[in-house]
């Protein structure tokens, strides 16, 4: 087709350079045009709590299903503690608990067994919910399709790393130091590799009002959507520029102009990916997960693009596996790198696990 | 000046709070006889100003493993004053996991907080929300309430000069309280826990009796009683010390 359209128009007389940049434009707008109908634009899935509560049902039916989930979660014991560190009865019992928050709308009228509850699901797909929660180890926050992370909720689904409890303490370190610094405050920050937005809303949400914006990038069109999906309920479409595109790939205009950097990669080495929890193992996306042989292959090139994307006086902060890694990373910094980054610092999550590289370029 | 800190070792105060309209609790099953979801009722709620609005949810607060009157002396013995940040600092905090490699291996939402301010080994723990920044943010706040109400300040009462703290949460008819104190703070404010530390130092310096404490602040016994009973945890103070010196408590 593009050749008889060239064969076609080559022929005339139009100068070239004018014939090609016009083409080249029209070009462009037709594929992107093109690509948001097809498969591969992804239409973000709402979570639970957000759904009208359109659905309602006995009093005694939701009593019924409720008995039901809690028996079919105190059978569980610790058998997935012992099979993978996963869920025990109490942890499934509290995800219960907040299902039925999340799934059963608000209202305190009289409640006989017959009264009908408000719920923003039909009852049947409650049933199969746990069952695919239990059974199928499907993710808690996978089945309500949201994270409560710092105080935001995000919405999740599959194809989207879910935000962990560790990672909110990267949003602490920018906030330590932009609190010192205007200069950081009002640049530019990038958060790669962003899933579901996490970093980059709760960062834009530290820098105020006032502050600067922030570039979120990600490989995985299902996290772009879903991160779009999020910026949006936050109202943050103008602070928040999302990217799809592999780390830095999106961010050429940037170089050397970044007044910040964080990023959650992957950092678990391949071969502990099939021995990991089957929430995360058969659930969590891969790219999101996979490392590399030694977990530290995005850990790498986002050093080796930190030095090239980050303004002087800059500020990065990296989430890595453990002590072993954040020493590794150091290392290879102090090497590559030589004297281009200072105060370069190991700081511990709050189990105690040292789990974040920070540090500024000169 | 110094501090003590007048409990037991290994004390354990345990508050189970009422219903109270400050809580935005979850009853979708209230009226129901046999409470069948009863643990619905513990609903996110937003950040508590202090531990008296934490509504019904088991809020554990408790004090262990330090010897009575404890002194402790040095610049960080207003507690209170410090930051959220600078408190933080002086906190142990535990996320109740200890094994595994945590980060990407592990989905368990375990965002239950504990804090231990090392100074006084006071605990303070928050677990009703779903995520560990607000846990620990509601945690913070229950400490600086436990700090006010068991954390003691010898007060010198020859001549007593009440700290502004204490000014702002009086009603505006006290004597001793300039114009320039603005509007009285009620126990919904944050800053209410700084005044209620500063009157609870008053209190047990006059050994509990509430008409010698009102004469200090300007204030009629019978204001200063209702100052007193206008807050659930200080009045528990108040009347805990009574009981202790054979009073009467408060109603």
């Amino acid at each position: 087709m593009k050749l008889t359209l060239s064969s076609v128009y080559r022929p005339h007389s139009f100068p070239k350079f004018l014939y090609c940049s016009s083409f080249g434009t029209l070009g462009r707008r037709f594929c992107s045009s093109a690509l948001s109908s097809s498969p591969t634009c992804v239409k973000p899935q709402v979570p639970l709590f957000l759904r009208p509560p359109i659905y309602s049902t006995k009093l005694c039916d939701l009593k019924k299903w409720h008995d039901w989930a809690k028996g079919v979660s105190l059978s569980i014991g610790s058998t997935f503690v012992q099979s993978d560190n996963g869920a025990d009865s109490n942890m499934l019992c509290r995800e219960l608990k907040w299902l039925m928050e999340d799934a059963v709308e608000d209202h305190s009228l009289g409640m006989e067994d017959d009264d009908r509850v408000k719920m923003r699901i039909d009852i049947e797909e409650l049933y199969s919910l746990w069952t695919q929660r239990v059974q199928e180890r499907r993710p808690f926050q996978y089945v309500v399709g949201c994270e409560h992370w710092r105080d935001l909720v995000l919405s999740v689904e599959e194809g989207v790393l879910i935000p962990r409890p560790e990672t909110e303490l990267v949003v602490d370190f920018v906030s330590h130091v932009v609190s010192e610094n205007e200069d950081l405050r009002s640049g530019v920050w990038a958060d790669l590799g962003t899933g579901s937005g996490a970093l980059a809303i709760g960062i834009c949400g530290v820098l105020g009002s006032e502050g600067g914006r922030v570039i979120a990038t990600d490989l995985s069109p299902v996290a772009v959507a879903v991160a779009t999906y999020n910026v949006q309920r936050y109202s943050l479409q103008d602070k928040i520029d999302l990217r799809e595109g592999s780390w830095f790939e999106p961010l050429k205009d940037m170089e050397g102009k970044l007044a910040g950097l964080v990023s959650n990669p992957p950092y678990i080495p391949s071969e502990d990916i099939s021995g990991l929890q089957a929430e995360v193992g058969r659930h969590e996306p891969r790219l999101a997960l996979d490392g590399g042989i030694e977990g530290m292959d995005a850990l790498h090139h986002l050093c080796d693009g930190a030095a090239l994307m980050l303004k002087p006086g800059g500020f990065f902060a990296f989430e890595t596996n453990g002590e072993q890694q954040c020493c590794a990373l150091v290392d290879y910094i102090k090497s590559r790198s030589g004297r281009s980054f200072y105060n370069l610092e190991i700081r511990a999550d709050f189990a105690g696990i040292k789990r974040f590289v920070i540090g500024f370029h000169q | 000046m110094a501090h003590k800190i007048l409990f037991r070792p290994t004390f354990v105060l345990t508050l189970t709070l009422h219903k109270t309209p400050i809580s935005v609790s979850y009853h979708p099953f209230r009226r129901s006889q046999q409470q069948p979801f009863s643990f619905l009722s513990t609903h996110p709620i937003p950040l508590p100003p202090t531990a008296r609005t934490t509504s019904n949810t088991h809020t554990h607060l408790w004090c262990s493993n330090f010897s009575t009157t404890t002194t402790v002396e040095g610049s960080e013995k207003c507690y209170l004053y410090l930051t959220d940040e600078d408190l933080m600092r002086q906190c142990e905090m535990d996320t109740f996991k200890s094994s595994g490699p945590g980060g990407q291996h592990r989905n368990k939402r375990e965002s239950a907080v504990r804090l231990k301010h090392l100074p006084t080994g006071i605990i303070a723990q928050a677990s009703e929300d779903r995520s560990q920044h607000k846990n620990r943010a509601s945690a913070l706040n229950r400490l600086r309430s436990i700090i006010a109400l068991k954390v003691r300040k010898t007060v010198d009462l020859d001549p007593y000069s009440p700290p502004r703290e204490l000014l702002q949460i009086l009603p505006p008819k006290s004597s001793i309280r300039g114009s320039d104190c603005g509007p009285q703070i009620g126990p919904n404010n944050p800053r209410f826990a700084l005044g209620m530390q500063a009157l609870l130092d008053l209190v047990f310096a006059v050994e509990g009796s509430v008409s010698e404490a009102a004469k200090y602040l300007g204030l009629s016994t019978g204001a200063l009683s209702r100052l007193i009973l206008s807050d659930d945890s200080l009045r528990k103070e108040v009347n805990d010390l009574r009981a202790s010196k054979g009073m009467k408590p408060l109603k």
